[in-house]
């Protein structure tokens, strides 16, 4: 090596250091250390790949992580923020933005936001994120729910299910294939028509998924007093009444139906059944591209996707665990910008790809190939044209609990009737308080 | 004890403390210090995790606010109580914990009771028979419940798989509004009958033997002697399992929280679980707080009832 590049290498590594330094002074305020708390469920982001990264050019931050079940989630939040020492980064559920936001939990990130990013993001993440026009978080994943089936099963009993948008199956088709594909007594088969949910316990109910069975009953175009378009919405646009949004007309009819499969035609399980669509025990099962990507990564039975069934108007459920930073953080400025970088370009994909959820940056999505093609690409297709959020309230939690407890009655042959008119009155208590 | 000086408690004599200490002899205030010393540790964690928290607890009932902001909170007043009456989830919790509660005991006592006379006999291998009947009592409830939510299954079930083999329908069980409490009950039953029948063989261990030994020569039979001896002799022990049967039941959670999340329906519901629900979930601590209010003075009726109801018609 001459002296002169042994020069220029040295000057280059002085230039990357005092950029390090300046970027850690940027920052850390002066220069101090600071460490950022996060509290987060297992297995989720931020990951330690797209952290190192970061912190290689922050150097000054280091972490600590508290991680609990995300059945213990909101309620580690709702007494930890509330604490003397809150985290300074909450790892939580999206539709619970807005509730953090009213309590004053969640610091409103809009300044901090990068250049580009409003046209980047999509709108779905965008409402869900965000309250009385600030954005709380900028969200990393998007997952959205579609129709797996076993392929050796359901072509043994001679169904083809759709594989585009167009040809959807209406829910009444849906259950004929699950029907037709079931091996056994109806309530107590060997192999099911339709698998029961990996969420939760695995009982049926959860807003995520089964509001949509009446949801798409409605219709966002009817006339705004008109019980179709309330059906659709499930709550009203402000989020102030739910009165005569959950037990219209429309709402019972697809519910009556939606109780039928679990009971007169006995085609989906009333409880959890761990792993049985994976282990060939149900024809079909609704769940997020999670369980193609771990599909593809390990298949273990021969498999394909169809786009979720509806009645009316085709509608699936957006949103994703998400982070933000929180307003009693020790250190606001650090905890907002790093919940900002490890949402937007490199950093976000780093996070995106380790679990292969959807990317909610727009311009991620061609770096994903696999979303490109069939089957995967169902569940872009249905974000894009279908995707809404579940119905945004500064009371969502109650709401989701409330609803899918009623959902979960009817489900277990309660009159749906008297579940959603009860749920209509606790949500409408829960919001009034 | 030679020479020691036997302190005499005249009638009336606790009328002052302070009197008492001044005229006191040296040993017993040196006594009453030692126990002071003694007793203050648990005294003192009595008051920081016991009466402390009922005192912020009944502070809060009159209160309105949310988990997740506490420092917001406005004074309601009786709101939270006249809510109870307004709403019916109080009344519907309440209803279901005092048919769990009924029934539990209206299993527990004669299933412990027979339980306990037939432990009560010369039997081989007795300490292990009572070791087995003992095993779901110490067993932890989480277990407990995560084992009778795999048996009561209404599909895969072990108890529908032997429905079926003998040829009876499917039963819906924890699924069904009808059959989840009765459910729940035979568990907590099961687990708890243990507990009652060690209480009962205490209590036949303590009846004197020759009474039933004279009815017998007498001509009784072992039906009449249990009927008119045994079981009359066991009043206390029967009032203090029906009292402690009770109380746990109206502390009960784990079957809620973990078989059935308080459905279908609401009908098992059980109120602790409510309590915790409306706290944590649908961040409402001050009408959680009126609940507990309301529960703590009912089990302090039943306490209360308990110290009437244990003074026995007959002594042995």
């Amino acid at each position: 090596m001459t002296p002169y590049r042994l020069l220029f290498a040295g000057l280059a590594c002085a230039t990357c250091l005092s950029a390090g330094s300046a970027a850690a002074q940027d920052i850390c305020e002066d220069g101090q250390a600071v460490t950022l708390t996060i509290l987060r469920t297992p297995g989720n982001y931020p990951y330690p790949a797209a952290m190192k990264a970061w912190q290689e050019k922050h150097p000054c931050v280091s972490f600590e992580i508290n991680e609990v079940p995300f059945a213990q989630l909101a309620d580690t939040i709702s007494v930890q923020a509330a604490g003397a020492s809150p985290p300074d980064i909450i790892v939580y559920d999206g539709p619970n933005t807005q509730s953090y936001a009213e309590a004053g939990i969640l610091l409103p990130v809009t300044d901090y936001l990068p250049d580009g990013w409003e046209d980047d993001i999509l709108p779905a993440t965008r409402a869900e994120h965000s309250y009385n026009g600030e954005v709380y978080s900028p969200g990393i994943e998007q997952t959205t729910v579609a129709l797996y089936y076993n392929r050796a099963l359901v072509e043994a009993a001679g169904i083809e299910p759709p594989q585009t948008l167009e040809e959807a199956w209406t829910w009444p088709e849906a259950l004929e294939a699950f029907k037709a594909c079931q091996q056994g007594p109806a309530g107590a088969p060997d192999i099911w028509g339709l698998g029961p949910t990996r969420f939760g316990n695995g009982q049926p109910g959860l807003v995520y998924q089964d509001l949509l069975y009446q949801r798409s009953n409605g219709d966002p175009e009817a006339p705004q007093d008109s019980s179709a378009f309330r059906t659709f919405w499930a709550l009203s646009p402000d989020g102030s009444t739910v009165e005569g949004y959950l037990d219209t007309p429309e709402a019972i009819e697809a519910l009556t139906f939606y109780r039928a499969m679990f009971n007169e035609e006995g085609v989906a399980p009333k409880v959890g059944i761990p792993n049985a669509f994976f282990d060939g025990k149900a024809c079909f099962y609704i769940d997020t591209p999670a369980a193609g990507n771990a599909l593809l990564a390990e298949p273990t039975i021969e498999w394909g996707i169809t786009p979720l069934p509806y009645f009316r108007t085709p509608v699936v459920h957006t949103g994703s665990t998400t982070f933000g930073a929180t307003a009693r953080s020790a250190h606001p400025e650090v905890a907002a910008r790093f919940v900002v970088e490890m949402s937007w370009g490199e950093y976000a994909y780093m996070n995106v790809s380790q679990r292969g959820n959807l990317p909610t940056l727009r311009s991620l999505f061609e770096r994903f190939d696999i979303y490109d093609d069939y089957p995967m690409k169902v569940f872009v297709d249905q974000l894009e044209s279908w995707g809404q959020p579940r119905p945004p309230s500064p009371r969502f939690a109650q709401y989701d609990r409330i609803v899918s407890e009623a959902l979960r009655d009817v489900a277990f042959g309660g009159d749906p009737e008297r579940a959603m008119a009860g749920a209509e009155r606790n949500v409408q208590r829960a919001l009034e308080r | 004890m030679k020479g020691a000086t036997i302190p005499v408690t005249e009638p009336g004599a606790q009328a002052g403390r302070a009197a008492a200490d001044i005229g006191a002899h040296p040993r017993q205030r040196r006594d009453r210090r030692a126990a002071f010393v003694f007793l203050a540790p648990f005294m003192l964690l009595l008051i920081v995790f016991q009466y402390v928290p009922l005192a912020v607890m009944a502070r809060n009932s009159v209160l309105d606010y949310t988990l997740l902001n506490p420092s917001d909170w406005s004074f309601v007043g009786l709101r939270n109580f006249e809510d109870m009456i307004a709403y019916d989830d109080a009344l519907t919790s309440f209803g279901a914990t005092f048919l769990f509660a009924f029934g539990v005991v209206l299993l527990v006592v004669p299933l412990a009771l027979a339980l306990a006379l037939f432990l009560n006999s010369k039997l081989p291998a007795r300490g292990l028979v009572r070791a087995i009947v003992m095993l779901p009592v110490v067993t932890s409830a989480v277990v407990v419940a995560t084992i009778w939510s795999f048996l009561l299954d209404p599909s895969n079930g072990l108890v529908n798989g032997a429905l079926a083999g003998a040829g009876l329908p499917r039963q819906p069980f924890l699924t069904s509004v009808d059959q989840a409490l009765p459910a729940i009950v035979a568990m907590m039953a099961w687990q708890q009958v243990g507990f009652g029948a060690i209480l009962f063989l205490g209590g036949l261990q303590g009846v004197p033997a020759e009474l039933s030994e004279a009815a017998r020569i007498d001509g009784a039979t072992r039906l009449q002697v249990l009927r008119n001896i045994t079981i009359p002799l066991l009043t206390r022990t029967t009032l203090f399992v029906v009292v402690i049967m009770t109380v746990f039941s109206l502390q009960a959670f784990a079957p809620a929280f973990l078989m059935t999340m308080g459905g279908p329906q609401e009908s098992t519901n059980l109120i602790v679980y409510h309590i915790y629900r409306t706290a944590f979930v649908m961040q409402q601590p001050g009408y959680a707080s009126a609940l507990s209010v309301v529960l703590l003075l009912i089990v302090l009726a039943i306490s209360l009832a308990q110290m009437h109801l244990l003074r026995a018609r007959w002594n042995y």
